[in-house]
């Protein structure tokens, strides 16, 4: 077996993430984690700048004792879920569980043709995964990183009622890191459902890990409902075999594009593979375990919920584009998508908890993700996978900081970040830094926004009233927890040590890499992503002209001068009390009140609770997107 | 970019200042003769912002001004590719990145009054922007092109035939930009104040000017893309967009203040049925 | 001076009026006499005025409240008291809560009396009060050029006048923080203060004759304390402060160290002392909940 850089990208961390389990001394462990996010790192680097580095053979294993390993694997984690569901009384899980293992052994042992797959890995020329490795190893090596020092705190200052686990918890984080680098370079559906099925259960057993009564109902729906995507995908791959269709990504691309009756065919295949890449991104109405899995410790959070995880789903979502494209199928995926980014955004301004607004706009952003999985055209997969870049990098950064702002502050209430910029200025920054990512031109997702629209418009005109007014409602809270941080009431005490120095590496390089991104965007597009969408449509056709990206260039530049303002100089205004009608008391925003009393000014953020209500909301969005899906399915099935 | 669009951009960053001063000018001795007053000098505007730079610079935050700053420089940039005839997306992005910029100064404040203020302008924001998109991609779907430059040289139909519920829907929206009753949620322009001077309480001399000269440059960009309607027929566009001035206007001399929810679920119901329906009927009939 | 003039902008303050003022002058905007057609809009938030409108008596609640709207007003700006209570208490002067009129609590440029004072006489009193406006402009222009030009001199005692307006005038801040009755320089009358210019050393920093900083001090046992330093709020941060200072310590010569004792929670004031080399020695209790920390430079 040739084992170039990419099957070391998957092997290491697997091999690794179980050998950690049984390291116990934490200094021991921060030095292997180090050393291990530093060479996957770099080898993530290195599959970009020279994929042919590193080559040599293992004549020991054979394909075919992969396969056996594989299965072998599948079996056990089967039998783990069948467990799981009948001891927490849900026999939902169960059923799940035994309906998709009865079908993937019906797909082994059956009758149906079993088509050789000639490359069960997709080579390092494929851009898309390549950028879905680099996601991979920088964004997960940092939060690995991260984890070490949050973890500690985690343990020994903010949560010392949960039992410290941390041996199980890296080795799950690492194990998901090369089960993530195995999905996104498989090709053979088989293995990509393998290490679909690992991240599965790596996401239960991760949302568990404090093992309250709340994760663990969490973690039961976070597995009840990625089953059910499951059993989609062994559906798929059951009915690929039997009617001798490719059992590979390349292979049901080419049959789609060849048109005609063998697209007819994949379509329905396809369309299970989107529902299941539908429930992994948690669209809606999936959506409820995403906002569950919050409970689980923040590295969980921005690893397996925004950042990696969920990018899973709609990487294969993205990659059905062709055959889905200019189909209903295609049409009702992104509906589903559309009214998720709609919900989702309205939802967000709900929430006054901070992971739950990231939460929310995480499912919203994957939404409009689907929606140009969903639409298809090469515009649309252009702005789809620039979309995950930004995305990816950017919210991961709003998560640790969240989480950093949380083990300080000891809330995670937006209000309570008042004057985080005086308080943690640093941390403070790096948060607007995210958020400006998130939004605002002329960074990353707004381009990427931007470049949706124009798809949207010309294939689907129809459906750009759902991103007009889901982006209008992504300004509003995103906005307002900006003023948050910006706004300083009296003097507030400065926290002192606001991070370690693993935490404070994360998101800075994190903080760089949204940056860079935006700054470098032009690049990124031609090197990766265009080629990977002429690749796929043969086509070439013009992104952004010349003459916008000029544009956003300039606005970037002006957004640098900001920075400058704080230099001081000369005399400088005058400081005064904010106006209180007169009866300012002291310099802390206090007025006096009546009966002579000083009182505090609180400001608290507009929620719009009497006006969009986050159950009514989900409930909408629920039954809509549910016939919607229902619809699709059914029409894949003529 | 060619020399017109050049020469358009010069005009616009030089005339727009005075131009729009003289139009607020109007506005509030148009507004005192609806009053049965007699109203103060055209000049007034400029008299205001004149005084203002000779004021002393007072702040509740040191840093404050500096996003007010921003905020007028990236009214100019947003004006001045609007009548470059670049973008029109890139021009809306533009705007909301500038009104972000105010909104964060009033923040940045931390007074009770600008921070209801800034949060009452972000609803109206939410409240104009899925109109103002509907309304640039409407003016695609109908020219096929999102550069200003295209639809002003747009020699068919005037757009107005062809969009007319995003035209109605865009001067609803106009009212709420344009911060007039029945949309002055955030600051009002006039003596009636509901949050003493909402977003702009803390600001004072100097920076409060550029809000103002701020405002001006913005009012003359709206109006230009009032024009744009009737591109094709440019003296009858002039004459509308000084007439939609004139209603705007009016329709601020008749109206009380609405509560934000009204504000924000009118505007929406309206981008909703006028403008999505204008767009799923062109999408129809394409 | 293009602007000052045509654009006044107005707050208006009733301090403890029965509205009688307060009615006529509203009714100044309405149709009938539209005071708007000379440029004048009444603002609600004092960093926008120019010009403050205050009528009634000054009560003891209003004090602070009249203080803290003054001093949120940018420069150039004036005061119009309105009505006979304002101006200098009207039949209320010898109530046990009132103070006076409105100059009691901030320097009063126009008075306009009547009970009610009509329309008319408050339109006229603004427009007064917009030459008196020019004039403060003028001055500060001159003054802000000319900041090279200050001259540092003992003070006289034909300066009282000046010093204590200056005085009333630095010390709002202080005043809305602690209270007025707990700050000397506002509580300090005119014949005190005559007498402490005999008594103490004064340095007075004018320009064009205008008085803009004052410090005094006195020597007792070879220490040097620096009672007060005050520059007129438009003179901050350009040397002012400073010179002062250097020109008293060097008005008391042969002192071992100096002292100065400020309040606690002034503490723009406390670093700034801290840049002129003094260094904080002792906290004290001045007054009940009121502390005093005492800064001392060693004669080098």
């Amino acid at each position: 077996m040739m084992m170039t850089l990419i099957p070391l990208l998957i092997l290491v961390p697997l091999v690794a993430g179980l050998a950690m389990l049984l390291i116990r001394n934490d200094h021991v462990r921060r030095v292997i984690v180090t050393i291990l996010v530093l060479a996957i790192g770099a080898a993530s680097v290195l599959l970009v700048v020279a994929p042919d580095a590193i080559s040599f053979t293992i004549t020991a294993v054979s394909d075919h004792s992969i396969n056996l390993a594989m299965n072998l694997t599948e079996a056990a984690m089967a039998i783990f879920v069948l467990y799981v569901g009948v001891h927490s009384r849900r026999p939902l899980i169960a059923v799940l569980m035994a309906v998709q293992a009865g079908l993937m052994a019906w797909f082994e042992y059956g009758s149906g043709s079993h088509p050789e797959v000639s490359q069960n890995l997709l080579p390092a020329t494929d851009h898309f995964s390549v950028i879905m490795a680099l996601i991979n190893g920088i964004v997960g090596g940092g939060i690995c990183l991260y984890a070490l020092g949050y973890m500690k705190e985690y343990h020994e200052v903010a949560h010392t009622d949960v039992t410290d686990r941390r041996p199980t918890f890296f080795a799950l984080l690492f194990v998901f890191v090369g089960a993530m680098f195995g999905l996104v370079f498989s090709n053979n559906l088989t293995w990509l459902f393998f290490f679909w099925e690992i991240t599965t259960l790596c996401s239960y057993l991760l949302i568990g890990y404090t093992r309250t009564e709340e994760s663990r109902r969490n973690a039961q729906r976070a597995l009840m409902m990625n089953l059910l995507g499951g059993v989609a995908f062994a559906a798929a791959i059951v009915y690929l075999s039997r009617n001798a269709c490719p059992l590979d990504l390349q292979g049901l691309i080419d049959s789609a594009k060849s048109g005609g009756s063998s697209k007819a065919l994949v379509l329905l295949p396809a369309a299970l593979l989107c529902f299941a890449g539908i429930t992994k991104s948690a669209q809606l109405p999936f959506s409820s375990w995403l906002l569950g899995a919050m409970v689980a410790p923040t590295p969980v959070s921005a690893l397996l919920h925004s950042s990696t995880m969920v990018k899973a789903g709609v990487y294969l979502v993205l990659r059905m584009a062709p055959v889905i494209t200019e189909t209903k199928v295609g049409m009702l995926v992104a509906l589903v998508g559309a009214v998720t980014f709609l919900v989702g955004s309205l939802a967000a301004i709900t929430a006054a908890d901070a992971k739950r607004v990231l939460a929310w706009s995480t499912v919203a952003n994957l939404g409009l993700i689907v929606l140009c999985g969903g639409i298809g055209t090469y515009a649309a997969v252009w702005a789809g996978v620039l979309l995950i870049i930004f995305h990816a990098v950017a919210k991961c950064l709003l998560f640790l900081c969240v989480g950093l702002v949380e083990h300080k502050i000891h809330s995670r209430n937006i209000d309570a970040m008042s004057g985080l910029i005086v308080r943690m200025p640093a941390v403070a920054v790096m948060m607007l830094i995210g958020m400006a990512g998130m939004f605002l031109a002329p960074f990353g997702m707004l381009i990427s926004k931007y470049a949706v629209l124009m798809a949207v418009v010309d294939a689907a005109p129809v459906l750009s009233v759902f991103i007009v007014f889901g982006s209008s409602a992504t300004l509003f809270f995103w906005v307002k927890w900006m003023g948050k941080l910006v706004e300083v009431v009296g003097t507030p005490e400065r926290v002192r040590n606001e991070f370690t120095l693993g935490e404070g590496l994360a998101v800075g390089v994190l903080s760089m890499a949204t940056f860079l991104a935006c700054l470098l965007f032009p690049m990124i597009s031609s090197h990766m992503i265009v080629p990977y969408v002429t690749g796929v449509f043969g086509e070439h056709a013009a992104s952004l002209t010349q003459g916008n990206i000029i544009i956003m260039m300039i606005m970037m530049a002006m957004v640098m001068l900001f920075p400058l303002s704080f230099i001081r100089y000369g005399r400088g205004p005058r400081v005064v009390a904010a106006y209180l009608s007169g009866a300012n008391v002291g310099d802390k925003v206090q007025f006096l009140g009546s009966g002579g009393k000083v009182e505090n000014t609180t400001m608290n953020n507009y929620y719009m609770r009497g006006l969009l209500s986050e159950i009514w909301l989900s409930r909408c969005g629920v039954i809509c997107c549910t016939c919607l899906l229902a619809v699709m399915v059914v029409i894949a099935c003529q | 970019m060619s020399i017109n669009s050049w020469i358009s951009l010069v005009v616009y960053l030089l005339a727009a200042p005075l131009v729009g001063g003289l139009l607020v000018g109007w506005d509030r001795r148009i507004s005192a003769r609806m009053q049965s007053r007699q109203g103060p000098p055209i000049f007034q505007p400029f008299y205001d912002v004149f005084k203002l730079c000779k004021k002393e610079n007072i702040v509740v935050r040191r840093s404050q001004n500096y996003y007010v700053a921003l905020f007028l420089v990236f009214v100019i940039f947003t004006g001045g590719l609007f009548f470059a005839g670049s973008d029109l997306l890139l021009v809306i992005f533009a705007l909301t990145l500038a009104a972000i910029f105010l909104v964060l100064g009033a923040y940045k404040a931390s007074s009770p009054f600008s921070f209801i203020g800034a949060e009452r302008e972000l609803i109206q924001m939410m409240a104009y922007e899925p109109m103002v998109l509907l309304t640039a991609i409407g003016m695609y779907m109908v020219t096929k092109s999102f550069q200003v430059g295209d639809i002003a040289g747009y020699h068919g139909v005037p757009l107005v035939f062809l969009l007319p519920g995003i035209f109605l829907g865009f001067l609803y929206t106009l009212e709420i930009k344009f911060r007039k009753s029945p949309f002055d949620l955030s600051s009002s322009h006039h003596a009636h104040q509901e949050l003493v001077r909402g977003l702009t309480t803390e600001f004072s001399g100097r920076t409060l000017a550029m809000i103002e000269i701020a405002h001006w440059y913005e009012l003359v960009f709206l109006l230009g893309w009032v024009y744009l309607f009737f591109a094709s027929m440019p003296i009858l566009g002039v004459a509308v967009s000084l007439l939609v001035f004139v209603l705007v206007i009016f329709v601020d001399n008749v109206f009380a203040r609405l509560k934000w929810q009204a504000a924000i679920r009118s505007a929406w119901a309206v981008a909703a049925v006028l403008g999505f329906g204008n767009i799923l009927i062109l999408s129809l009939l394409r | 001076m293009f602007g000052l003039k045509q654009s006044p902008w107005v707050i208006h303050y009733d301090a403890s009026s029965c509205n009688g003022c307060d009615i006529e002058t509203l009714a100044c905007l309405t149709p009938g006499f539209d005071v708007e057609r000379l440029g004048v809009l009444n603002t609600g938030d004092p960093k926008h005025a120019d010009i403050f409108l205050v009528t009634g008596a000054a009560n003891e609640q209003s004090h602070a409240v009249i203080r803290n709207i003054y001093d949120q007003m940018p420069e150039p700006k004036v005061v119009v008291a309105i009505g006979a209570c304002a101006c200098t208490g009207g039949i209320f002067r010898e109530c046990y809560n009132i103070s006076g009129g409105v100059d009691t609590v901030i320097p009063v440029d126009v008075f306009v009396p009547g009970c009610a004072a009509r329309p008319e006489a408050i339109i006229d009193g603004v427009v007064q009060a917009l030459a008196a406006l020019m004039d403060r402009r003028k001055a500060m222009k001159a003054l802000g050029k000319n900041v090279d030009q200050v001259l540092y001199s003992r003070a006289e005692s034909a300066d009282a006048a000046r010093i204590l307006s200056l005085q009333k005038t630095a010390h709002q801040q202080e005043g809305t923080i602690y209270g007025e009755e707990h700050v000397p320089g506002l509580v300090q009358t005119l014949p005190a203060l005559e007498v402490e210019l005999t008594q103490r050393v004064f340095i007075k920093a004018t320009v064009n004759g205008r008085l803009v900083g004052v410090a005094r001090g006195y020597a007792q046992d070879r220490t040097g304390f620096i009672s007060d330093v005050i520059v007129h709020p438009y003179f901050h941060r350009c040397g002012v402060g400073r010179r002062l200072l250097e020109e008293l310590e060097k008005a008391l010569p042969d002192m071992n160290r100096f002292e100065a004792s400020i309040g606690d929670k002034c503490v723009e004031s406390a670093a700034w002392l801290q840049r002129q080399g003094y260094e904080l020695y002792k906290t004290d209790s001045w007054r009940p909940a009121i502390a005093r920390v005492y800064f001392q430079k060693e004669r080098k």
